[in-house]
């Protein structure tokens, strides 16, 4: 609608139920604060064609005065603070400290969890563990396009307890997230589905910084950096990105894979070649990949020892999810596969690629099943080479098989875990991006 | 006392370094062309068929015009054609 009225016509969007936080937040994002726009109860995706109709008469002559009156107020959104310095009196610093947790997670700048202060000390340190100045512009970060200088970095890495050399990891990662395109950098991120970024480590700087590539998802002592680069990319996210709940994050129920991690690849128990090899990097160099999940699943293989046999175990679990029927948007898996798991696939002759082969054909399912969530008709999002599914009965769809991917590409293979033959299957995509981050090493 | 001195973590938007103007709406909606814009999904089609009903019965010679592009979000082509075409428009979005 901002494109309309960029050209000089009046638009007027119908906005559902609780998408007014998103409509304000987001025409904040796309530099018009001032659209109109009316609101309906209810969201339409799921209301009978009666239901939809009653949705919006009430709001018809709203929609008549946006198209005719100015509404004299301009929509503003809240009020967004940039000062530079914020101050919280307290009776010591522990009650300062808490004060200034109070105020911040209010305006909803942290996860939930209590910050660290963001001093000018601290943040100081951290711009030195960057070879960029403090006024550097990485980008401008998705989905509410922020300006992720160098400094507002260093800023919420210090309120998510980072040190100094966490930062090119960082930096790598927020600078990642902006080269995912439309589609993974701003409308996954802003969907009513719990997408969330998953940043996974290659290289030396793995072992430089203690990054856990075993049981590298989860809480303790041993994932300490895991979490702490992955809350201060978060972090970033939130207050740089303005990935707001309820605003820009539009979450039906949301995903504890917002507390966003960061993982290494077990390089070192790993048949294959690494990840950031893969994509063209040396294996000297040092890498932040950013993935877009949308779900996890555990794949148990209780006894297989043949590397057919472990595949399809995986094959099975990576049929988890619906199959994408849209244009854009494509489906991936990311597959995180224990040494347990590679090891014995790799020793008996699979390569990467095969094993990725393998797995695309062997991970099917009825076409009806994984189709079962999209209606054909009146839903014009479905992409035309799936359009001959309407002439097909339940039944005949039922029992048609079909590649649950478009390829074997769509399968990204990580080696990464303690022992055990537990594999982590992803909904994933778009394609992830990975960053060399030797660049912004001081 | 203790004063706690903290910085601010919320960058500026780069879009909101230029900020665009809404258009002018019109006088009248009488014998004007208004583009029925659906992202696509569900139920918005309904929506906007029924308020271009509505909008026709109400207002002498308004014609209006049904556009998509057959996903979401709408290519920047539709959006032009319908800028293009129409005197203003409606589009049904928010999921």
């Amino acid at each position: 609608m901002i494109q309309i009225e960029s050209l000089g016509i009046p638009a007027v969007p119908i906005i559902s139920g609780r998408f007014e936080g998103d409509a304000v937040a987001s025409s904040r994002a796309f530099g018009m604060p001032g659209l109109m726009f009316v609101v309906v109860p209810r969201i339409y995706r799921n209301l009978s064609p009666a239901e939809s109709i009653e949705n919006t008469e009430p709001a018809f002559e709203d929609l008549v005065n946006m198209l005719t009156k100015s509404s004299g107020e301009r929509v503003e959104g809240e009020f967004l603070d940039f000062s530079t310095e914020e101050r919280f009196e307290g009776e010591d610093r522990f009650d300062a400290v808490n004060r200034m947790n109070e105020e911040y997670l209010r305006r909803d700048w942290g996860d939930g969890f209590p910050l660290m202060p963001p001093t000018e000390n601290v943040v100081d340190e951290l711009i030195a563990g960057t070879s960029l100045p403090r006024d550097e512009v990485v980008c401008d970060m998705p989905p509410g396009f922020g300006i992720a200088t160098v400094e507002k970095i260093a800023i919420n890495s210090a309120a998510a307890g980072a040190k100094p050399e966490h930062m090119p990891l960082i930096i790598g990662a927020v600078l990642g997230l902006s080269k995912m395109g439309s589609d993974g950098g701003k409308s996954l991120l802003m969907s009513t589905s719990p997408q969330a970024p998953l940043l996974v480590v290659n290289g030396p700087i793995r072992n430089e910084l203690s990054i856990n590539c075993g049981s590298a998802l989860g809480p303790g002592f041993d994932n300490r950096v895991n979490i702490t680069v992955g809350r201060a990319f978060g972090m970033c996210l939130r207050n740089i990105g303005h990935w707001y709940p309820n605003k820009m994050d539009m979450d039906t129920i949301g995903t504890t894979r917002k507390f966003v991690m960061c993982i290494g690849e077990n390089e070192e128990n790993s048949p294959w070649e690494p990840y950031h090899v893969d994509k063209g990097f040396n294996l000297e160099e040092s890498t932040v990949s950013v993935f877009i999940t949308n779900g996890e699943l555990d794949v148990q293989d209780q006894g297989n020892d043949t590397a057919e046999g472990l595949l399809k175990t995986v094959a099975y679990g990576a049929t988890f999810g619906n199959k994408g029927l849209w244009g854009t948007h494509g489906e991936e898996r990311l597959i995180l596969l224990p040494p347990d798991v590679a090891g014995p696939v790799g020793a008996q002759g699979f390569t990467k690629a095969g094993s990725k082969e393998f797995l695309h054909m062997h991970t099917n399912g009825s076409l009806g099943k994984m189709t079962q969530f999209v209606p054909l008709e009146n839903e014009a999002r479905v992409a035309a080479h799936w359009k001959w599914m309407k002439g097909l009965s339940e039944r005949e769809l039922l029992e048609l098989n079909t590649p649950v991917l478009e390829s074997a590409e769509r399968f990204d293979i990580l080696v990464v875990g303690s022992d055990r033959a537990k594999t982590l299957v992803m909904p994933s995509g778009p394609a992830s991006v990975t960053v060399p981050v030797d660049q912004f090493r001081p | 006392m203790h004063l706690l001195k903290v910085l601010n973590p919320v960058a500026p938007q780069r879009a909101m370094q230029s900020v665009k103007i809404v258009s002018p709406r019109l006088t009248t909606l009488e014998g004007k062309i208004i583009g029925l814009v659906w992202s696509g999904t569900h139920g918005g089609d309904i929506a906007l068929k029924h308020v271009g009903g509505m909008l026709e019965q109400r207002f002498e010679n308004l014609e209006t015009r049904f556009y998509t592009g057959g996903n979401y979000p709408n290519p920047p082509h539709i959006l032009r054609q319908a800028a293009e075409e129409c005197d203003a428009v409606i589009g049904a979005t928010g999921d």
